[in-house]
């Protein structure tokens, strides 16, 4: 019976094994059911890697973020809709709460459709910048493509977004050879806040793209909106709860036209592209990607077991985790690491360049070290360190705290007490050198005392005489 | 009439008189503890056995842990729910004393397969103890007066002073529970040592003495006192063999027992407190040797040059003395020993032991508070140690001396300053009976030579030779104004109304104030029935049944001990005050910003904050009037970024109303205590009635902290401090999006734009 029930579960897994980590349940927001053929690919793509998808439209009644007080949904998409508002069941406050609750939100703009007023509330929330007219666009007289937008450069041709750092791990490289192109057609750019440390941006505009309106020409060429890669054209937030939240600035990349369409590059700056062939656009690999790492498929980190053990003189001690060590124990912290990668756990390890670190802290770290990766199982690496208590004694923190971008949030933290040295642990007083001294102070008190007592008890007392003057002599 | 005469006669006469009169003294020591015992139970009966105060909950909270988990554990004990997160080494700075003694006694009585709750053993000891004082005081007294009803008086007024019950009425859990009686106990064994020169009683001193040290940080008025009266018995001319043997073995003994703590450790060789003693006995040494010599030299040339080189010594004792200290071998004066020859010395340099009322200078009428008519008698018992001014007498002298001008300058040490009031008292009131009482007329009233020869009473031979010497007429026939009867009745009577005026007031003070156990508050009812405000207990069961239980608690550091003992939750600061920094850090947070308190909270890994309020009840020892002190503790630390200036208005007043300052209003206390507030009233109606003002209409805004629990008079508010933004916001502008309002779209940029780097 229990190895039918297993099986039965083990069955269960198998069906759910494709999918993303926290959960398969997306709700797809959209104008109406009958433009969910544009995005057909997009779609089958997504039901294809196992997320169960409802389809609601912002003004039925049905829509609904939470239930009962939790949610209802772990991801979100938001198509673009011709709405001004989008209704009582997506107020700001709900979406922000929706992230607050773990749930990822995938947002799409489009600047044929103006961006609803509690999307841009909530976007400001977050210190993500549109431009202040509604009908903005991106546009690069360098960088676009001559099939489909040769009059209006408004299909913006990007490659394959570099790593915004060296050492921060790449998911949207594709299969890293480079030469992808993606079409950004139509999109609207974002600008990003300076003081967010949780915002970043997938991919950037080029150097010559500018935001423009098309229907107000001459004063905004003149100030426009952002120029540049301060143009963000796909941008992530990622809470401190590790909820993703996604803007594209351009629904139409997800559009089946975009994933087949076959695109030429435009003479860029220094003449690059001059020889430019006809290319099939990397939408779909992209789009995949981005979505992928939206809903917790790529990107997420778990911690397995923590364990720190007294590791004194090398022999490990058989209790883990103790709530109490000593000032100056020698200990070891074990730290199991997973990342999630589309349907598996896998063993993490650092982009190069990069290091998982242990403080030891009270108020501020007394140790920051390395943690090396030690052993390494099916799904998950072990990092270790071992190092010596420092010579105070407290409420330490044993805390990794590892954020990077486009990685989920680890910060664990395990509380342990230092305490001093009890009466009976520090060395006797006659192994210490400078002791000897005083003992044999105390050696000589007692061998003196004895002796005068021994010679004041076997001495004869001697008869007291008295002088003429009346004085004792002895 | 006759039988009864001569069976009264067979009562008191002879061998079985003294054997009725040790019964009858037996029985009046018993009457005398058990009115100790009950007068002090006030506080039981009229509310419940409950632990009373700040201090006494850490005290029973140690002793609950010496119980569970054994001595050596509780020896070694690191704390880490207090303090947070430094820890504190709980075992080696605390007097284990009281905690052993409870102990003890909960083990003995186990033994004895009397299973009685600690708590009670806890709530009682005061008590217990007060009798076993008594008694001690008796024994003391004894050895001061002939007189066997000095002592009797001595330990009835120790038994009900209200100087001495204030700290020790049950529940009043305190190192002075025990110690007040170690420390009349170590002095009568002194005088003992002292009067008989015995190495014995010495060595017993000493013990009490290690047990006292191991109770009290009070010991080292012991470690004062007793030199001080060698000293000045010496300068008196008055060394013998005796002073040098009970000195010398009190002394040896007694520092290598008070070494034995771990807390006092080597402070008797190291600080300045303890030198007077070591310089004493250094002192004995030379004078020792001196007059051994002397006795075998008989030269006067000789004993100058002795003399001379006693001197020298001395000199060069004191220069090395000055040069250790300085050097910093030996450690210099605390500031609470600076504070007790200067007032002021503490408001201006050591803010946290200027905050503690009871180290306030006391007030003039404390002292007829606490010990009304005995303060009066005081001078005339110590008048009358001058007039047979032996070594034993000369201890009460200096120790009046000393003891009165101490608990002018603490309020707490009132607490030494009793026990030799009770004596000197009883001393003069036992001689003022003695004469009044005596049945019998002196058989010789005129010829002052046959007066000599009859002998009557010491004291009306005295005034006799004073009349002499005054030749006053008025005292040259002073004995017939004394023995008439009916002098002798009224004075009498005059004593005995007095005594019962003294049994009136010690036992109104008692029930009234210093029965109050602080944590739970009566209050009267219009009808006059008793109401209970039970706000505490209220709020930190609400903290204990609520929160996680590493839950750390930040509140001003009085009710750290209350969090710890009764809520059982980490404390960021408690009463004992062994961090200035880490006390000023809360200060700071208190007072400063919300933006500025944020981090500290956080760094501080801080869940609560708990504020005392007492605005709507009219409860005037909340934190608001206490925040001054927070502000001047942190100024102290941090002087830049804390200003006692700003939360006084241009004209320098203190206000919390509508005129209050920006800083004031902005501080987190501030808007602790005041959030909400102004709902409790119709609008603009608000009042607070600690201050006595109007409070503005628009209360406080709390971004940083939200509210969690406020206790059902306001007296406790606790706040929970809310995690960091999950979107990155700063906590203003996320409190204000969940209002509702909307941010405002930056639409004019000012100055070049700054651009985005990864």
């Amino acid at each position: 019976m229990r190895w039918l029930l297993s099986f039965l579960l083990l069955g269960l897994l198998s069906v759910v094994q494709a999918v993303s980590s926290s959960g398969n349940k997306l709700l797809v927001v959209l104008e109406d059911l009958a433009e969910k053929s544009k995005y057909s690919k997009y779609i089958a793509d997504l039901e294809g890697r196992g997320f169960s998808i409802n389809y609601e439209s912002p003004k039925s009644d049905k829509v609904a973020l939470f239930e009962l007080g939790e949610r209802a949904y772990d991801h979100v998409l938001l198509l673009p809709t011709k709405a001004k508002g989008l209704g009582p069941a997506l107020t700001p406050k709900l979406l922000l709460d929706f992230i607050n609750a773990g749930g990822n939100i995938l947002l799409t703009l489009s600047s044929s459709n103006p961006t609803p007023t509690s999307l841009v509330s909530l976007l400001l929330e977050l210190d993500i910048h549109l431009p202040t007219d509604r009908n903005a666009l991106v546009v690069d007289h360098f960088n676009y493509d001559t099939l489909s937008a040769a009059e209006k450069h408004d299909v913006v041709l990007v490659p394959r977004p570099d790593a915004i750092r060296p050492d921060v791990k790449n998911f949207f490289r594709g299969d890293g050879k480079g030469g992808d192109v993606i079409a950004f057609p139509r999109g609207v750019p974002q600008e990003l806040g300076n003081t967010s440390p949780l915002l970043t941006p997938i991919l950037r505009a080029p150097r010559t793209a500018y935001s423009y309106n098309p229907k107000d020409e001459g004063e905004a060429a003149e100030d426009p909106f952002g120029a540049g890669p301060q143009l963000s054209l796909i941008t992530t937030m990622q809470a401190r709860n590790s909820a993703r939240f996604t803007v594209i600035g351009s629904a139409e990349l997800l559009e089946d036209a975009w994933f087949d369409a076959k695109v030429k590059r435009s003479v860029g700056l220094g003449g690059v592209g001059t020889d430019a062939k006809s290319v099939k656009t990397a939408n779909q690999a992209f789009a995949a990607e981005v979505t992928g790492w939206t809903f917790n498929e790529i990107g997420v980190l778990k911690v397995g077991k923590i364990e720190h053990y007294l590791n004194e003189a090398g022999v490990k001690s058989n209790i883990t985790n103790p709530k109490i060590y000593r000032v100056k124990n020698d200990v070891t912290y074990e730290i199991e690491i997973s990342e999630y990668s589309w349907d598996k756990w896998v063993p993490f390890t650092p982009q190069a360049g990069d290091v998982v670190q242990l403080e030891f802290s009270m108020l501020s770290p007394f140790h920051r070290l390395p943690l090396t990766p030690t052993t390494t199982t099916k799904n998950s690496t072990i990092y270790t360190t071992s190092f010596r208590l420092p010579d105070q004694h407290g409420i330490f923190n044993f805390k990794v705290n590892h954020k990077r971008p486009f990685l989920s949030n680890l910060e664990e933290k395990n509380t342990v007490t230092v305490r001093h040295f009890a009466h009976d642990e520090w060395p006797r007083s006659w192994v210490i050198s400078g002791a000897w001294p005083w003992i044999a102070g105390i050696g000589a008190t007692i061998t003196g005392w004895v002796a005068f007592v021994a010679l004041w008890l076997w001495s004869k007392p001697v008869p007291l005489k008295l002088t003429t003057s009346g004085k004792k002599i002895q | 009439m006759a039988d009864s005469g001569s069976i009264t006669e067979s009562f008191f006469k002879g061998s079985s008189g003294r054997n009725t009169r040790g019964l009858l003294r037996l029985t009046i020591l018993s009457l005398i503890a058990a009115a100790a015992i009950s007068s002090r139970l006030f506080s039981v009966i009229r509310f419940e056995s409950i632990i009373h105060e700040f201090d006494p909950w850490f005290n029973f909270r140690a002793t609950k842990y010496l119980v569970q988990h054994g001595f050596y554990d509780f020896w070694d004990w690191f704390d880490d729910r207090t303090w947070h997160p430094l820890g504190r080494v709980t075992g080696g700075t605390l007097y284990p004393g009281l905690m052993v003694t409870s102990g003890a006694i909960y083990h003995a009585l186990r033994a004895l397969t009397i299973p009685v709750d600690i708590r009670n053993i806890c709530v009682l000891l005061a008590p217990g103890f007060s009798g076993l004082t008594a008694y001690a005081t008796y024994l003391f007294t004894n050895e001061m007066s002939t007189s066997p009803s000095a002592g009797l008086l001595a330990a009835a007024f120790m038994g009900i002073a209200p100087g001495y019950i204030s700290r020790s009425v049950a529940g009043s859990y305190d190192n002075e529970a025990i110690a007040i009686f170690l420390l009349v106990f170590t002095f009568f064994l002194w005088i003992k040592a002292l009067k008989l020169g015995s190495a014995f009683w010495g060595a017993l001193c000493a013990l009490f003495y290690g047990y006292m040290v191991s109770a009290w940080g009070g010991y080292v008025f012991i470690t004062n006192l007793i030199p001080l009266h060698v000293f000045v018995l010496v300068c008196m001319g008055r060394f013998s063999p005796r002073v040098y043997v009970s000195y010398c073995t009190w002394y040896a003994l007694g520092t290598l027992a008070s070494m034995q703590i771990p807390f006092v450790g080597f402070l008797p060789i190291r600080s300045s407190e303890h030198m007077s003693a070591l310089g004493v006995f250094g002192l004995l040494q030379l004078v020792g040797f001196v007059e051994f010599v002397r006795a075998g030299v008989p030269s006067k040339q000789f004993a100058t040059l002795l003399r001379g080189f006693v001197l020298v010594v001395f000199a060069i004792a004191f220069g090395g003395l000055v040069l250790l200290t300085v050097s910093g071998v030996i450690a210099p004066w605390t500031g609470r020993f600076y504070s007790l020859w200067d007032t002021g010395y503490a408001k201006i340099h050591i803010p946290i032991i200027a905050s503690v009322s009871e180290h306030q200078p006391t007030a003039w009428p404390a002292f007829f508070f606490d010990l009304n008519m005995l303060i009066w008698l005081f001078p005339a018992g110590v008048y009358l140690c001058f007039q047979k001014l032996a070594d034993e007498q000369v201890f009460v002298v200096v120790y009046a001396i000393l003891a009165s001008y101490f608990s002018g300058v603490m309020v707490r040490l009132m607490l030494t300053l009793t026990p030799i009031v009770c004596v000197s008292a009883a001393l003069a009131l036992s001689s003022l009976l003695d004469t009044y009482l005596t049945i019998k007329s002196p058989t010789e009233p005129t010829d002052s030579s046959a007066d000599a020869v009859n002998g009557t009473t010491a004291s009306s031979k005295k005034a006799e030779k004073a009349a002499k010497q005054d030749g006053l007429r008025s005292l040259s026939k002073p004995l017939v104004g004394i023995y008439t009867t009916f002098s002798k009745t009224s004075v009498v009577s005059a004593l005995t109304a007095y005594l019962l005026i003294f049994v009136l007031h010690c036992t109104w003070v008692t029930s009234n104030a210093y029965s109050s156990p602080s944590v739970v508050l009566a209050s009267r009812m219009p009808d006059g029935s008793q109401h209970i405000i039970d706000d505490y207990r209220e709020a930190y069961q609400w903290l204990r049944q609520n929160t996680p239980e590493n839950a750390k608690i930040m509140s001003w550091w009085d009710y750290g001990y209350q969090i710890g003992g009764m809520a059982d939750r980490p404390t960021l600061v408690d009463n004992n005050t062994w961090n200035n920094t880490h006390i000023a850090t809360v200060g700071k947070a208190m007072s400063s910003r919300e933006e500025v308190s944020y981090p500290i909270m956080r760094q501080h890994e801080v869940d609560y904050v708990l504020v005392v309020f007492g605005g709507l009840l009219g409860y005037s020892g909340d934190d608001i009037n206490k925040f001054l002190w927070m502000v001047r503790i942190a100024e102290g630390i941090w002087p830049d970024e804390v200003k006692e200036r700003d939360f006084f208005t241009d004209r320098g007043e203190y206000r919390v109303d509508e005129g209050a300052t920006e800083t004031m209003k902005n501080s987190l206390m501030y808007k602790m205590s005041y959030y909400n507030y102004g709902a409790l009233f119709p609008p603009g109606q608000a009042q607070d009635r600690v201050r006595g003002v109007r409070m503005p209409e628009k209360g406080p805004e709390l971004n940083t902290v939200e509210e969690a629990f406020t206790s059902e008079n306001w007296i406790i508010r606790i706040y929970k401090v809310k995690d960091l933004d999950n979107v990155g916001r700063d906590h203003a502008s996320a409190s204000s999006f969940a209002k509702g309002n909307k941010k405002k779209k930056t639409t004019k940029r000012r100055g070049p734009k700054v651009l985005r780097v990864e």
